[in-house]
């Protein structure tokens, strides 16, 4: 059985959080938050726009690194929930099933309208998204157009699912498993693409 | 005391979440604490830290601002009842003000979202971390009186993340 990525969307996008008493939304393996996106947004942009040139790219690497840790870590928990069983496991025969899912609860969870347009297993994965908020920071300049790719949350979620996926038994301290695979994007909607697009490969051969 | 008034909104659309028409989205703890650390990381290039804070008051305050407009809320009691209702809907932990006037006070967080997932991750830490709590104090005071950002600084003087049973902050002009 495939993915029903439609099913999926609509079952996974009512899921809802609740903070316990002490205030906090423990979930999936992790304490969650549902913060609003233009804190994530503005910040990026904020701390990318104050450093030199030469410099941009590494704070812009540690944002991704930021959206991989998270996706490794919340992606387990994720696809370990009981939610995931009810809703996707069924529907999970191979491994590049668990991958197709994950990227229909991103999808649900808000993260970005985004699925794998091409998948060699344990190599390559190209994963498209339609819409997604880290775009919205466009809306800052001229013309609602950025000078620079700014989908680091995507970019590293998608390179921890493939270490998820391909990159070996899952390490709770991050030591192992993490950063075997990482992450190019190559087109965003912030830049006046039709879709943003991100290309994972090997982390050996990432450039 | 007023009760927060939540309504949740998915566009099937966009796939975008809405809270109170505010876009929002669900990340974890290993996100926000990253995102702390590079701010800290980064004090040698820029003021990473302040960047932080300054951006959390922009967004609190107009999320605090928006929704008291919207319902007619002007009393400062009810209004710093609602700010901490909101501060634990949206996962950052729990609040008690201790004192809030026009000029600052002081509030307690007896569980505060970063600081708990600064534990879970790295452990203890030998300075505060919880920039984005008090930038949210900054916003909120500014909402709650009707100041402009920039008006409130925010300082941890006791910090859960460095051992406390509980952080403290105090809130001046």
């Amino acid at each position: 059985m495939a993915i029903d990525r439609q099913k999926v969307i609509d079952q996974m996008s009512k899921v809802s959080v609740e903070a316990n008493e002490d205030g906090l939304i423990p979930a999936f393996n992790v304490l969650v938050n549902q913060w609003p996106a233009r804190f994530w947004n503005e910040f990026s942009q904020r701390m990318v726009g104050a450093v030199d040139d030469d410099l941009k790219k590494d704070v812009e690497d540690l944002l991704i690194n930021a959206g991989h840790e998270c996706g490794y870590h919340t992606g387990y928990g994720i696809i370990t929930s009981k939610e995931w069983d009810a809703v996707v496991g069924p529907m999970v025969e191979k491994t590049e099933d668990v991958l197709h899912g994950a990227f229909a609860v991103f999808t649900a969870w808000g993260w970005a309208d985004a699925e794998i347009v091409e998948l060699i297993p344990g190599e390559k994965m190209v994963v498209r998204a339609y819409d997604y908020y880290e775009a919205d920071i466009a809306e800052a300049y001229p013309g609602k157009k950025s000078p620079r790719m700014s989908a680091h949350m995507i970019n590293g979620v998608a390179a921890a699912f493939m270490d998820l996926a391909y990159g070996g038994k899952y390490d709770p301290a991050g030591k192992t498993g993490l950063y075997t695979f990482r992450g190019t994007q190559t087109k965003g909607i912030e830049c006046g693409d039709p879709y943003g697009e991100f290309v994972i490969l090997k982390s050996e051969h990432h450039e | 005391m007023p009760e927060l008034k939540l309504e949740h909104k998915f566009d099937p659309k966009r796939k975008r979440h809405y809270l109170n028409d505010v876009l929002t989205v669900l990340h974890c703890h290993h996100y926000a604490t990253l995102f702390t650390q590079l701010a800290i990381d980064a004090k040698e290039l820029v003021e990473g830290t302040h960047i932080l804070k300054e951006t959390v008051e922009d967004v609190v305050f107009n999320v605090l601002s928006g929704y008291y407009k919207r319902n007619g809320i002007t009393d400062p009691q009810e209004r710093l009842a609602l700010a901490s209702q909101m501060f634990s809907t949206i996962g950052m932990g729990k609040m008690a003000v201790v004192s809030a006037d026009v000029n600052g006070g002081e509030v307690d967080m007896p569980h505060p979202y970063v600081d708990e997932g600064w534990l879970k991750k790295w452990g203890k830490h030998k300075e505060p971390v919880n920039f984005i709590g008090s930038g949210y104090l900054c916003g909120m005071f500014s909402a709650v009186f009707d100041k402009p950002t920039r008006t409130y600084k925010a300082t941890e003087t006791q910090s859960k993340v460095m051992g406390a049973e509980k952080s403290h902050f105090k809130v001046a002009i």
